[in-house]
This record gives C-alpha cells, structure tokens and sequence, in this order.
C-alpha cells in the first residue's frame, strides 16, 4: 500500500523508529487481544493511518479514588504512554496531567469549545450537600460534568463508581451518589453512555473501546451502541459470567470446592463457592483478560470474587456493595443486578438468558456435590458442610 | 498582598484546594482544603466485619493495599485473631510492592515535571546525553528515539496531557543541563513501565491492583507456589536493580540543581509514624520502619494511639463535641461555604497530642535514622555527604529533604520485600508456611495502624452483634493536609507552605512543589 499521507498517529509512531511492519505486528496483537479476526487488522492499519489528528479526550474525576486512573497505568498493550500520547490527546486528566488550577481548566474549557471529544468519567457523580460534595476551581462538579458530556461524542463510564455510583453509592449513600448514566438522563442530556464496571476499571477494556472508537470507527457509523447491553455494557465485555470461563470450573462440576481457608483444598485450587464467590453471578471477561499486564486474577490468587462488576445503573441499590455484601457468605437467589424489577425486554432476554443459563449450570455442579436445597437468599448451611467448614472464613 | 489559588492542585491522588497569601514574593499564609466528601465509614457500618477490608481500601486507589491491611488488623485487634508468621511475610511483600509501585509513580509520574521541563529536553545533544548519563551512573537507553518522540509530539501541537504545562518557568534551574532534562524524560517513560511491574506482583498475590483481594481477617488467602514466587522475585529484583541504578542516581543528579529547596517547605518540625512492615513481635516500635513521634526538637519517642483527636471547628461537620479520639468522633457533613475565616475543608484537623504532625517518608526515615535502623542511617549519611551536610539530618525537614527522603525510602523497602520473598521460599524447603488462622465472630473494639507510602494510617473497628458497629478511619493525606483546628493552628502542609518563594503569582511553581512533596 502507497500512502501519500499517513497522518499523525503514524508520522508519530514512525518518529519513534516502529517500521511498518512493527506498526502491522502492533494491530495484530491488538486485534488478538481484543478477541477480534485477522480480517479486521486491515481495517485498523488504514483507520490509523488516515487519521489526521489524535483522538482528543478528557478524563474527568468525579468521586473517585483515583483507583481508574491507576489502572490504566497498569495496561498491558498499548503500554499507557502510547495511549496519552499517541493515540489519543488527553487534554485533561486531574491526576497526572502537568498542568495545574485555572490552566488545568483553561485545557479542558478549550477541548470543550472545539468539541467531538471522548469523555470518560471516572468515580461517582456526586449530587450529595446540594452538589457541594466536590466542588473543583469553585464549580460544583455536576455542573463540570453536564457542560463536559452534553458536548462529548460519547461518555465512557469507567469503572463501577461512574456506572451506578458503586461503593459510594452503597447505603446509607452518605454523599448521594450517583452513575453518570442517570445523571444525564436526569438532565436531559442524550450523549450516549458506554458502561465499563468493575472496581477498579480493567484498563484492557478501555483499550478495547479506544480500538472501537478510533481504529473501527464504530462511534462514527453508531456501531458501537448497537453492541451494548440494555446495562450499556459492551456484550463482548460482559456478556459471559465469570463462572463460564473460570479455571476452576472443572472443579466445581466435580464437586470439589474449598469450605475454608487454609485448608488443604485451598493448596489444591478447588472451587471457591462455597467461601462466597460472586462469578456464577458477575458478568464480566476478568478469567481471560485477567489483571495487571494479565499477571493475575482474584481467582487465582486464591480469593473469591466479590462481584465488584456487579453494576445496575437503571435502578438504586444494584450496586456491588449493597448486592455483594456479606462477601464471603455463599449466595442463592442474588438479584442478579436487579433484573427482575426493570422494564422486560431484551436485558431479560439476553442477559438474563445468560444468567439463567449460569445458575442452571451451577445447579447441576451443586447437585452433583450434594448441595442442593430450597434457595433461601443464604443458603442455610448443611451439617456436613459444617464439618468442613469451621467458623472464620466464610460464615 | 495577593491571594493566589491552585484548584485543581493535579497529580496528586483525589481534589485539592491550595490557597496562599504572598507578600514581597513569598507565602505569608496557606490555607489546604480537600474538597470532597465521600463518608465511608458510614457504608461500612452494619455490615460484617470482613466486609470492611474489601470497602475500607477504596478510600485510596493508590495505597489501597495499607488501608485494607490497617482495615484486617482493626478487626483482627477486635476479635483477638492473631496471624501465623507466613501471612506476616506474605502481607509484608504486598505491601512492600505497593511502596516501591508508589514512590517510583510519585517521583516520574507526579512530581518530576516540577523539577524537568520536557521542552528544555528538546535541546539536548543526545551524545551528550550518553556521557552525561554515564557520568551520573544512572541508566542509559534510546535517548534519540526519546527526544524524536518529544519533537512529534510538541510539532503535532497535540499535547496531550502536557498541555498548557508551565514550560519555561523561571523556576525551573537555569543551570541544569538540556542533557539531564533528556535523561529524566527518558526515564518518565521507563517508570511507567517499571512501576507497573511491582504493580504486577499485587496482581499475582493479591489478585489485581489497584483493589486487592487476599488480606483476609486471620492471614491470607494467597497460597504460593514455586512459580508464583519465581515470578514475584524476579520482578522485584529488576524493580529493585532499577531503583539503586536509576531512580537514586536521579536523584542525586537532579537535587544539586535545587538545593535552594533545602531552605524552604520544611513545615512544622514535628512528625509522627505508626511504623510498617512487622517483624515476628508485631510490636510498633520493633517494625523494619519503626514507629515514633518526633514533637521537640530531633528525639524519638513512641506513639501512643490514644492522643489522636480531631478538630472540626473549620471543617465542613455540624458535630457537637470537637477534638474527639477517632474511634469517639462524629461526621454529620453539612456543607457551608468555602471560607477561609471560617470552614474551608472536607478534612479534620486531626492532631497527635495536640500538636500538628507531618507523617509520609520523612516522618519515618527521620524516626528509623534516630532509632537507630542501620540501613537508614546508611542511606541518610550518604545522601547528606552528597549535599554537603554532613551529620546534619535536620536539613532533611525541608522541600528537598522530603523528596529525597521518599526516594531513599524506596531503595530500603526493595531490599526489604526481596528478603522476605526468601524467608518465604525458605519456610517453603522446611515443609509448609503457614498461612491462616480459624477464628470466631466475636464482639470487642480494636484498631490498625499502619503506614501508607503517602503516611500513617489509622482504623477503628467496633463489632457487636457480629457486626460492624463503629468504624473510623484516619487517612494518611488527612494528616498532612489538616485545616486549622480550634487554635487557629495550621496544618503539617499550610505550615510548610509558609515562606515559600513565590516568582510568579499566575504560576507559582514552588506552592505546587511543596504541596506535591507530602504526595497528598
């Protein structure tokens, strides 16, 4: 292929001494991570070199730990510094951008005013104290919010804080905390919300949605909304459990589960179920993306998951503390999100098919183990599980 | 007479309000806010108390890691659980990579660009560079390829998040060469990478990081294996060869530049620490960073946990009582308004004895050098010989002491969390580690305290019924960027703020350099 202008993204990259053959290497491996085909990285390579300017962005934080901005400084390709600096301009990020006070902000009125920005929010919007819960350069922050997503191209909800208020949100949600989702709705503001829950974010998501974004062009012919779930999730994201792809499966179908830690189980990696693990109830790809440059995951590091995926950003109360808590007791009958009480239609259809599908498995795995009963919201512990489980570690 | 505002004060974790008067080119007066209010503890409670490990951490997503082990430890005190010596270790080494993971992000990500001006960089002769680099010991790489991708992105006028940065500030050292501004960019980027490998081995024993998983009340759910341990060592060996052969040499050469920086920003002279990492007694004093309280002049003496208290006359609370011990305190937020004369912050102002302490590294260096802690006094003596000042630790109590107090830390630390990733694979050749211990749900009141990289941490925990009935948390940022308590005294960060030089009042580099130093 001849091109006569490639555009910044790869003048830059080719500043930086990547050939074109590493450059097509990179889309390979991105397309690989991402799940995508083969077929898909000529569509990458020509999306990028036809670009003639950075995708511009700002990184707004709301009531956040500043935990998202961490994980995406723990991205394994592109490594972070190829993110902010050569795919997209991030005009504005609070916790590592060099500017500071009225220039800080000067950066993002600027970004604002020439619009066709990615806004992506990170922490709970806090409407708590009359909106006096963070206030920033003397604006209330929901109003630096409204006035940032009613000029993005799309909001890029990270992490569970932003998608329905999270921990934050959690009750007696002491500073009214809120998702960004039903904020805008709230203020009539129709920019298109992506959901990424978990907390922290896992910043191979981002990526993906960053790959969507700018090398599928996916926001510009409105694709990308058509593969979101009625919870705005990316279905490739979160439209399996971690149940489904968890390396620990082959032991719960066999029954062989851990009932305390410390025990001899526990060495042997059985299954975590009965210790509280959420992933026959949480949707998300975390087995196989997995955490921190893929070095690990929950799972196996030995700890059940706490479902802090777990995300409803169309009802209070889904949030993932309120839904999980107490972490290590062993669920039945979680609401699953809160299905169950919003408007039927596809969410029931299609994840809700996908979560009956989960529970309907795990069943058999407890039949199987011998552990089935009638399914109050805890299930009532059996005497032989209480044998094997001495008091402490879940109970 | 200016008053003279920096909101957002950035790269730092979380939103603060830094706020100064200047008089004849210097800071008169500070006043801190931190302008958010979130309410934990209230979440917290009711619910069980295991629960408080996994919701207590996410108060910080930078040292998650420390308020989740201060989180384990309150309810641990409160229950009567003691944990076996493996989940010592095993918690050791967690939080020993977060230290190393926090202090590499602190001094490239956040605060080098107070000190390296990347445009400046752009002016280096990059064989230039290679000797200079050679001369200072510290680590070489593509230093051209650097420098080109400097230029790509100042020519493509998309700067990303360098954009609208103070390029060219006069407080920048005129002196320091192009070269050395090269070689610190070059490494900005490198500690990208080398920070997200300590990350990586929480990811590996914790589960993920930020947020971890393994901490549970009683030890550890992390079981190592051969491999897993192969894969934590290696890394934190690169980490720690980087640290010694990069991060400290960097340090060194930079810090000549700005020695003007050891005659302001020192605070109040007065420093607390809880101490960090336990040895087999578990005792405060006895930690590998020992626990201190430094109140009048350089003597040590040991912390007693029962004389913290928390003002709230200028903090956003509509309590009844002020100057509460933690675990007595109330927070009925009530927002007002922001004034100086009256309420401006989010945080208490929290005090040990009364008294106004600054905690973070140079707390506790200066606490581990006076007790005696070899490895400290070694790197303390060294650095002062290099600055010219020897046998004079009190010059530490400044801008620069407490930068380089930090990075000092970080080399002690490496060594430290290699040593015990080998007493674990050690315990491993004698047969099993032992890694929890079975306990009951019982009702009793306890506390944690700890250190985060940034400071002492403190949680209270109340169980009864079996659940979480009080919890109070004091955060280590909470210490240091305390408001005004009932006195009118400043806080540890609006103290060190005092008499610091001011060139410009549009652009007051040296506020933000005091500020970041305490990495709020």
């Amino acid at each position: 292929m001849a091109h006569e202008d490639h555009g910044a993204v790869y003048d830059l990259l080719k500043s930086r001494g990547v050939s074109r053959r590493d450059f097509l290497k990179y889309c390979g491996s991105l397309a690989a991570m991402l799940g995508l085909s083969e077929a898909m990285v000529p569509q990458m390579v020509a999306a990028v070199e036809s670009g003639t300017k950075l995708q511009p962005a700002l990184w707004l934080n709301g009531g956040s730990c500043s935990g998202c901005t961490e994980s995406i400084a723990q991205v394994d390709t592109p490594d972070v510094a190829s993110i902010v600096l050569d795919l997209l301009s991030i005009n504005y990020f609070e916790t590592i951008m060099m500017a500071q006070g009225d220039d800080a902000e000067k950066a993002a009125e600027e970004t604002i005013k020439e619009g066709g920005y990615i806004l992506i929010y990170e922490g709970s919007v806090m409407t708590g104290q009359d909106g006096n819960a963070l206030v920033i350069n003397g604006r209330k922050s929901t109003e630096i919010l409204a006035e940032a997503a009613a000029g993005a191209a799309a909001v890029l909800a990270v992490g569970s804080c932003a998608v329905d208020g999270g921990w934050v949100a959690a009750a007696p949600n002491p500073a009214g905390a809120i998702g960004v989702q039903e904020f805008l709705t709230d203020e009539g503001i129709s920019t298109p919300v992506i959901n990424l829950p978990t907390c922290p974010v896992n910043p191979e998501w981002i990526v993906a949605m960053v790959v969507d974004v700018l090398l599928l062009g996916k926001l510009a012919d409105g694709s990308i909304l058509d593969e979101l779930d009625d919870f705005g999730r990316p279905k490739l994201i979160y439209g399996q459990s971690i149940h489904d792809n968890c390396p620990r499966r082959g032991h719960f179908e066999n029954g062989e589960f851990v009932y305390q830690f410390g025990s001899e189980e526990e060495k042997k990696g059985y299954c975590l179920y009965p210790l509280g693990c959420k992933g026959p109830q949480t949707f998300t790809n975390c087995p196989i993306v997995r955490w921190n440059s893929r070095s690990g995951w929950c799972i196996e590091a030995g700890s059940p998951c706490i479902g802090c995926g777990s995300a409803n950003p169309t009802k209070h109360g889904g949030n993932w503390v309120d839904v999980g808590t107490p972490f290590l007791n062993r669920h039945r009958d979680l609401p699953l999100g809160g299905l169950g009480n919003t408007a039927p239609g596809t969410v029931a259809g299609v994840v809700g098919g996908v979560a009956g599908a989960a529970l309907v498995a795990h069943g058999v795995g407890m039949k199987v183990a011998g552990r089935m009963d009638g399914g109050a919201d805890y299930e009532p512990m059996k005497a032989h599980d209480a044998k094997k489980m001495k008091k402490g570690g879940g109970e | 007479m200016a008053r003279v505002v920096v909101d957002p004060l950035t790269r730092i974790e979380g939103h603060l309000r830094v706020e100064v008067e200047v008089n004849g080119g210097e800071v008169t007066d500070a006043w801190v806010s931190g302008t958010l209010y979130r309410g934990m503890e209230k979440v917290v409670q009711g619910r069980d108390p295991q629960d408080a490990f996994y919701i207590s951490q996410r108060i910080c997503g930078v040292c998650p890691i420390s308020h989740g082990h201060a989180s384990t430890m309150s309810a641990e005190a409160a229950m009567g659980i003691s944990i076996p010596e493996g989940a010592r270790l095993v918690r050791n080494i967690i939080e020993g990579a977060q230290f190393l993971h926090s202090h590499i992000l602190w001094f490239y990500t956040l605060a080098a660009l107070d000190y390296v001006d990347p445009v400046k960089a752009l002016e280096a002769n990059v064989a230039d560079t290679y000797a200079l680099a050679q001369a200072a010991g510290t680590g070489a790489c593509d230093f051209g390829a650097v420098k080109d991708r400097l230029a790509g992105l100042v020519n493509n006028g998309q700067l990303s998040i360098f954009s609208n940065g103070w390029f060219g500030h006069p407080d920048y050292a005129a002196d320091m060469p192009a070269e050395l501004h090269l070689i610190a960019v070059a490494h900005y980027l490198e500690a990208l990478q080398i920070q997200a490998e300590a990350a990586q081995v929480i990811g590996i024993m914790g589960g993920k990081f930020p947020h971890f998983m393994t901490s549970i009340n009683g030890g550890t759910s992390f079981v190592p294996t051969e491999e897993k341990l192969d894969d934590v060592l290696f890394r934190l060996l690169k980490i720690n060869n980087w640290v010694k052969n990069t991060m400290i040499p960097d340090t060194l050469a930079i810090a000549p530049f700005y020695k003007d920086a050891l005659g302001f920003g020192g605070g109040t002279g007065k420093f607390l620490a809880w101490g960090v990492f336990n040895d087999p007694s578990f005792d405060l004093t006895s930690r590998y960073l020992p626990g201190g309280a430094i109140l009048d002049g350089l003597k040590v003496e040991d912390p007693d946990p029962a004389k913290v208290t928390e003002y709230v006359e200028h903090s956003w609370y509509d309590n009844a009582e002020s100057n509460l011990h933690p675990s007595e305190g109330e927070a009925n937020a009530k927002y007002t308004e922001y004034n100086t004369d009256d309420k401006y912050s989010w945080g208490k102002a929290v005090r040990y004895d009364e008294q106004p302490t600054e905690v973070g590294p140079l707390s506790r260096m200066l606490i581990a050098y006076l007790r005696g802690v070899e490895p400290v006094q070694d790197l303390i003596d060294g650095t002062l010989s290099a600055l010219g000042a020897a046998g004079k630790p009190e010059v530490l109590v400044s801008l620069l002491g407490r930068v380089a107090a930090r990075n000092l830390e970080t080399a002690y630390v490496g060594d430290l969390t290699v040593g015990w990733v080998t007493e674990v694979i050690e315990a491993m050749k004698g047969g099993s580690v032992d890694l929890f211990t079975e306990h009951e749900i019982k009702d009793g009141s306890g506390y944690g305290l700890w250190e985060a990289p940034r400071g002492s941490v403190g949680h209270w925990m109340t169980v009864k019924g079996g659940k979480i009935d009080r919890y109070n948390v004091v955060a280590p940022t909470t210490w240091d960027i305390a408001p005004r308590d009932r006195d009118g005294v400043r806080g540890p960060m609006e103290e060190a703020l005092i008499g610091t030089p001011v060139s410009d009042v549009e652009k007051p580099m040296n506020v933000c350099r005091v500020a970041r130093s305490f990495d709020p």
